[in-house]
């Protein structure tokens, strides 16, 4: 009886805290649901349908959209690949190098500076490091006039980098530090046993952050470089602000479409296309966190 | 001591309350840049809440560009749907979408009940790029894109679109402008382009909409002769692209809009040496328009801030003596109100002669999209 008392007082429990769970979470779903999804597939409709043949026709499905964003953007849908590519592999290694020195390094001092001064410019939006790379890589700009006065170059020498480089630039300096950040951190957490053990028997630093250090930190760096990558997908003031000339990247295509031709049906192919390359990426590294856990562990 | 904190807090905002009502408040939306919100919160606001100190003036900024006045139609067109009257009192707008705001019926025709009507003269408070707009609209201002070239480094400019084609081979990179999707600035040159090499500039600011001149053989050879000419060019990142490259002097000679020119020049943003000139057979150029939303439930008072704004002095004072821009109103009721400092700086480089001869307008909105279209089909 006592028993029965107490499991049903249990279920009771049990179930409160399942509702107030439930209305702990309630705000947070609705929050996505009205913000995020909805308006998220209204665009998606949008970007399948035009406007009917008749005056009254309503709209209808379509691939047209598809077909001009292809026609018009398919070069500025590869370029976008590309830069977010490279600026990828770049933050990857500068990650790796600036995690590896703080926790490798040997010189307290240097480790220390390093660990303060890489954190910058998380702190800086990325409107305001645009327009900082806009005057900085300018052919006349404060790079090349600092390198002029060091001798390195002559003012005949100079190049701008307001193009495809000076948005790699921006990106690079702009998601480093935080990739960098989460892989430190990683890092840091590791059992330095192992470290130790390549050291005794002789691996250099760099061996033993190749084969020791960061096949430990591959899970933290992905995930870093997935959120890093989805981050620079959805950048529109890096590329219009540095370079807006053809090619460019997709979401000044997308601005483009909207401001100059009031045609939403396009920019929200371009938005679908760019939804798709974002979700591959995440895709790629659901499916390597599924194979590892099944796999080996 | 917490019921008399409570007492304080009522009375507050009783008073506050009392104080709100007593005001009415005349809602203004602009679009266009910085500068613009900066005009109409900081110079105009003032000026009427002299005349109706209970007036409040609240300034919405929706941003630059045409993106900015489709904003304010999307938001009109939306409240129509509603059937709920309109939150925007008076809207700035551009000359592009003004034209479909009125034939979709957005807008109220009041320029007949404003005193200042009659001083209004030009073409474009009449036409909005092929679209009949008379009685809806009354110019702000009117602004213009021209070359500015660096006399250290060009000293001797070429004086037209087919000088300057040629030069271009000379000066590789020398020129530079900002393409089509970051500025309009840009956007004008190309523009002005097609009103050159085309030899129709009057047909596409005129009309009526010819569609087999699209992709015709003059518009495609035009096109060619651009792309061409592209190779041969900077591409600068916007209209302050182009002032920040000319002042560091990477490039010597680029179209910009003149107000936003001599503005920064005030500002000592942009070298003093460096000169504007209106080009050979000219480029477009365009007004802001104040416009009145058919359900604005404040019709008389809005009226009565645009015959403020539409004023001599506050045409003399504001738009061209502290934002650089062309009168909206004719130039001469502006005459007795201005210095002869302030006139010749804004007809030193370019002469009353040249905006009468070479100051366009866009082309009618059925070429204009095509030109970006073809643009972006045949020249990137």
């Amino acid at each position: 009886m006592a028993q029965a008392t107490a499991f049903y007082l249990t279920g009771l429990i049990m179930n409160a805290s399942r509702f107030s769970g439930l209305l702990l979470v309630a705000p947070a779903v609705l929050f996505i649901a009205g913000l995020f999804v909805y308006p998220l597939s209204y665009s998606f409709i949008d970007a399948f349908t035009v406007a009917g043949d008749a005056a009254d026709a309503g709209t209808r499905f379509s691939l047209a959209n598809f077909v001009l964003a292809f026609e018009l953007y398919g070069d500025d849908i590869v370029f976008t690949v590309l830069i977010v590519s490279l600026s990828a592999v770049l933050i990857a290694s500068g990650a790796i190098l600036i995690g590896g020195y703080i926790t490798l390094g040997t010189n307290r001092f240097l480790v220390n500076a390093v660990r303060i001064l890489y954190r910058w410019p998380l702190f800086i939006p990325f409107i305001v490091a645009a327009q900082c790379m806009r005057t900085f890589l300018a052919k006349n700009g404060l790079m090349n006039g600092v390198l002029i006065e060091m001798g390195m170059l002559t003012p005949l020498e100079t190049t701008g980098f307001l193009d495809w480089r000076g948005i790699v630039i921006t990106f690079v300096w702009k998601q480093l530090p935080f990739v960098a950040l989460l892989v430190t951190g990683a890092m840091a957490s590791l059992d330095r046993a192992g470290i130790e053990a390549a050291r005794d028997l002789g691996a250099g630093r760099l061996r033993i952050l190749w084969q020791i250090v960061v096949p430990q930190v591959m899970p933290t760096l992905i995930v870093a470089l997935v959120l890093s990558i989805v981050t620079m997908m959805s950048v529109l003031s890096v590329p219009v602000m540095i370079s807006g000339h053809s090619p460019t990247m997709m979401t000044v295509q997308m601005a483009f479409r909207v401001n100059a031709y009031h045609d939403y049906g396009t920019a929200n192919a371009l938005g679908v296309i760019s939804y798709l390359i974002t979700g591959l990426v995440a895709w790629i590294y659901l499916r390597r966190g599924v194979a590892g856990k099944g796999g080996e562990k | 001591m917490k019921f008399k904190t409570l007492g304080f807090a009522t009375t507050l905002a009783m008073a506050i309350s009392a104080h709100a009502q007593a005001e009415s408040i005349l809602n203004v939306a602009t679009a266009g840049s910085e500068n613009m919100v900066e005009y109409v919160n900081q110079y105009l606001a003032p000026k009427f809440r002299e005349l109706h100190p209970d007036v409040t003036v609240r300034v919405i900024g929706t941003g630059p560009g045409d993106a900015g006045s489709n904003a304010i139609m999307e938001r009109l067109s939306a409240q129509k749907d509603a059937g709920a009257s309109a939150d925007i009192d008076v809207a700035v707008v551009h000359e592009k979408p003004v034209g479909k705001m009125v034939t979709d019926g957005l807008l109220a025709k009041y320029a007949a009940s404003a005193d200042t009507a009659s001083l209004v003269s030009s073409d474009k408070a009449k036409n909005a790029l092929g679209v009949d707009v008379e009685g809806y609209v009354m110019p702000m201002f009117q602004s213009q894109t021209a070359w500015a070239y660096h006399p250290a480094l060009v000293s001797n400019p070429p004086k037209s679109y087919a000088e300057l084609s040629d030069w271009v081979k000379e000066n590789p990179g020398v020129f530079g402008y900002n393409g089509i999707r970051n500025g309009m600035s840009g956007v004008s040159f190309v523009n002005g382009w097609m009103y050159a090499f085309t030899g129709e500039a009057d047909k596409m600011m005129k009309g009526p909409f010819d569609a087999s001149l699209v992709g015709s053989e003059k518009w495609n050879a035009a096109l060619a002769d651009l792309k061409e000419f592209n190779k041969n060019v900077t591409f600068t990142p916007g209209n302050a692209g182009t002032l920040d490259m000319l002042n560091r002097g990477e490039i010597g000679i680029g179209p910009v809009w003149v107000d936003m020119f001599y503005s920064w020049q005030a500002d000592g943003r942009v070298n003093p040496e460096i000169k504007l000139m209106l080009p050979e057979p000219g480029m477009p150029g365009q007004p802001m328009h104040y416009v009145i939303p058919e359900t604005s439930k404040q019709r008389d008072l809005a009226v009565e801030f645009i015959e403020l704004a539409t004023s001599p002095e506050v045409q003399a004072h504001g738009i061209v003596e502290q934002f650089n821009w062309y009168p909206g109103i004719d130039a001469k009721y502006l005459e007795s109100e201005l210095s002869a400092d302030v006139w010749d700086k804004l007809f030193a480089d370019i002469t009353p002669e040249d905006l009468a001869t070479k100051s366009l307008s866009f082309p009618l909105v059925g070429y204009f999209d095509a030109i970006l279209t073809s643009y972006e089909r045949d020249v990137e």
